[in-house]
């Protein structure tokens, strides 16, 4: 918002000052209502696609050409839909829920950096600032499923608050990682220190040891956070018997999506900036071609994390509820802990070689250890009698 | 060699290895897109009968015996044979209209047809707008060409066409047999009479 | 005092009234998580960035998470808000109660050299690196007390949980 002042400032020095302060406002919101919910309604119909294609089918081709048109179809069908509500359900909760998930997702845009100098509202404490904004959706989680008066719901509820509450915790901390080692909050300043380097790529985190664990810790609790797959065990109780958007229907239903679509890309946003390297890519600098070569790479960079978030959802089967919460707490956590400590002996150790060999070392133990004490929870290869 | 976590990277393997080959080799996509492409059913399935000519649709192999109507157990064939002016029978349909809301696709009438004329269609796309009378198939939309019982059952029609093929020859041989016979007959009894 | 102020004040005395005042229990939990969300405008207004952030994750994050869980385990949450008896004699005792505490709170907070201090502004900075040093430096045993207390009542919840188990 800031480089935008400035450049509206120098542009048009003649208007009064609040005009500019207005407008400076308003065009990145404009920029987050306009893009990501575009960028949603695309990534609907490329999920679609990409299942068919990973399932030797086609995906949606009929709307449109290669079926563009398919999100305008969906769109239209749950606007003209009727808007059920249970005669005993808590009006006012009922309304309320789907709006407050909609709001926390949109609201980690804002410190999300797409080009150099461009992020919405430069805050000290930006990350800070995404990750305690992704939990206040737990909240809305919960009224959705007690405002259906439907104990099915209030189940799937209580095990997605549950299930998003275990998560966040690895995920803070594997953000904890990149805080301590770029000295500070503000996502701007950790996506500059990530350039430079071979190519402006060879700083970025996520090819530091202690930043490759990191981001993968990240990236899991990203998707278990937004309960994708293969975490979506809210979403599959709801194809079962409930879940806390059983009672919903229309365009209710439809923000609960775009809800949990807006959180997943939001948390991919917030991967991009910690892991990987934001919006540095060769090329990218400060000035007009040097800024849009940026937002190219950092449009890339989530396409492709978006790409990897369906890759996985196309693989992996769901993960039971109790097995889900012993990864949250008995693997991650610990490897959250111990990713920690090795940022430090990675900040401490001078020569580099050093700090590389005992980093690697010191996480690649730790990951041994804690697969080999949790093995107790990997089925054995059974053997059948009858074959 | 087995590390921790390698059953999921496999996985993602074999997925990334469908998604891309799905690009590149088109038989990995087994989907057949409906109204623009269709395949061909298999021989032996079945819908609703039609009625083969050779030549052309002037001269359909059906003789209007109306051995098929009697046979049909819901009774959905209709025959009325086509007269001339002067009330013989010509042995060929006027009317020959099957009720394929009625028809059981039995196959009786095929298999009691003695001329071969009558057989199965796989022709599935036969749903009409009108719910009166729109199902009734009359004879021109019955008439189809042995070209096409070839296309869509060659096995079946290449042995219809051996019998009917070796019917023709029996009956040519049987002919010229009693050509023969008769000529033999004329040439051995005039002499017997001349003689007296 | 500019607009954003009083805005913002409205909003968390009305959460709070709200709070105090609905019948049904989960609707005075929205209330509340209202009116902790302006707590944490409020503390954004007062340039202690932190401060709001970590208001939000921890009060609207995890207590209020904590307290719906404690209300759904209980019975008869759900009474029919409405128009109820106002200004009974119950009510004007509590009024009377709580005007003489507000008398009370005033002059004892205003005779504090503190309480004249206005508010540092726009001049204030955002203090998370000064806060992470004076937890570490200079008040580390508190934080180690702290780090202990919360451990053990991690372990006394652990232990009461698995009291449950092995009794069923």
């Amino acid at each position: 918002m800031e480089t935008i002042y400035q450049l509206l400032h120098v542009t048009f020095a003649n208007v009064p000052a609040w005009t500019v302060q207005v407008a400076a406002f308003l065009i990145p919101i404009a920029f987050i209502f306009g893009v990501y919910p575009a960028i949603f309604a695309l990534t609907t119909l490329v999920e679609r696609k990409a299942l068919g294609r990973i399932q030797n089918r086609y995906g949606p081709n009929r709307v449109g050409i290669f079926g563009i048109l398919q999100p305008l179809a969906d769109g239209l069908k749950i606007l003209l839909k009727e808007d059920i509500v249970p005669r005993v359900a808590d009006k006012f909760t009922h309304f309320l829920a789907p709006v407050l998930i909609v709001v926390p997702g949109l609201l980690v845009y804002l410190v999300v950096p797409v080009a150099p100098g461009m992020v919405a509202v430069d805050l000290k404490i930006g990350v800070l600032f995404a990750l305690a904004v992704g939990t206040m959706s737990v909240i809305a989680l919960f009224m959705a499923g007690w405002a259906s008066r439907n104990k099915f719901s209030l189940l799937g509820a209580v095990r997605a608050v549950a299930q998003v509450v275990s998560y966040e915790v690895p995920t803070v901390m594997a953000g904890v990682a990149v805080i301590m080692a770029a000295g500070t909050l503000s996502t701007l300043t950790i996506v500059e220190r990530q350039g430079g380097g071979i190519l402006n790529i060879s700083n970025w985190y996520v090819f530091r040891p202690w930043g490759l664990v990191g981001f993968v810790l990240f990236v899991i609790g990203g998707l278990a956070e937004s309960a994708r797959c293969p975490f979506d065990l809210p979403e599959a109780e709801s194809e079962l018997i409930g879940g806390y958007h059983t009672e919903y229907s229309g365009f209710k239903f439809a923000l609960f999506q775009m809800g949990e679509y807006l959180a997943g890309m939001a948390m991919a946003g917030v991967t991009v900036t910690l892991f990987l390297g934001g919006y540095m890519g060769p090329g990218s600098g400060p000035g007009l071609v040097g800024s849009l070569i940026a937002m190219l790479w950092f449009f890339s960079k989530l396409a492709g994390m978006i790409m990897l978030n369906i890759w996985i959802r196309g693989t992996w089967p769901r993960l039971r509820v109790d097995q889900l919460m012993g990864f949250a707490w008995k693997v991650l956590l610990p490897l959250a802990l111990v990713n920690i400590v090795a940022v430090g002996f990675w900040h401490f150790l001078t020569p580099r070689p050093l700090a590389w060999v005992v980093t690697t070392g010191w996480l690649v133990i730790w990951f041994l250890v804690l697969t080999k004490c949790n093995a107790s929870a990997i089925l054995e290869k059974r053997e059948y009698r009858y074959v | 060699m087995n590390y921790p976590g390698k059953g999921l990277v496999e996985g993602l393997a074999v997925t990334a290895r469908n998604f891309v080959g799905s690009y590149f080799y088109k038989d990995r996509l087994t989907t057949v897109q409906y109204p623009e492409e269709r395949i061909q059913t298999p021989e032996n399935s079945r819908t609703f009968p039609f009625l083969v000519f050779d030549e052309s649709p002037d001269k359909p192999r059906c003789t209007a015996c109306k051995i098929c109507e009697v046979e049909c157990p819901p009774k959905c064939i209709y025959i009325v044979m086509d007269r001339d002016d002067k009330g013989k029978p010509l042995q060929r349909p006027k009317a020959f209209d099957i009720d394929i809301s009625v028809c059981m696709q039995c196959q009786i009438c095929v298999e009691v047809c003695p001329f071969e004329s009558i057989k199965m269609d796989n022709d599935y796309e036969k749903s009409k707008y009108g719910r009166f009378n729109d199902l009734v198939q009359r004879l021109p939309d019955l008439l189809k060409s042995n070209d096409y019982y070839r296309q869509i059952k060659p096995v079946e029609a290449a042995e219809v066409d051996a019998k009917l093929k070796a019917e023709a020859e029996a009956k040519a041989a049987k002919k010229a047999a009693a050509v023969a016979a008769a000529a033999a007959k004329a040439a051995a009894t005039p002499p017997a009479g001349s003689a007296t | 005092m500019n607009i954003a102020f009083w805005i913002i004040s409205a909003v968390a005395v009305l959460g709070a009234v709200l709070a105090v005042t609905l019948r049904n229990l989960v609707h005075c939990v929205l209330a509340l998580i209202l009116f902790f969300i302006g707590i944490a405008a409020h503390y954004f207004l007062l340039r202690a960035d932190f401060l709001g952030t970590v208001q939000i994750l921890i009060y609207v994050g995890a207590v209020a998470v904590l307290i719906l869980f404690a209300i759904m385990l209980t019975h008869n949450v759900t009474g029919v808000d409405g128009p109820k008896e106002l200004l009974g004699v119950k009510w004007w005792s509590g009024a009377a109660i709580a005007a003489t505490l507000a008398i009370l709170l005033k002059k004892a907070i205003l005779s504090d050299p503190l309480a004249t201090l206005l508010p540092a502004g726009d001049k204030a900075q955002s203090s998370v690196a000064e806060i992470g040093k004076a937890l570490v430096a200079g008040w580390v045993v508190s934080l180690e007390a702290i780090a202990i207390l919360l451990t053990a009542a991690l372990i006394g919840a652990v232990v009461i949980a698995l009291e449950e188990i092995q009794k069923s």
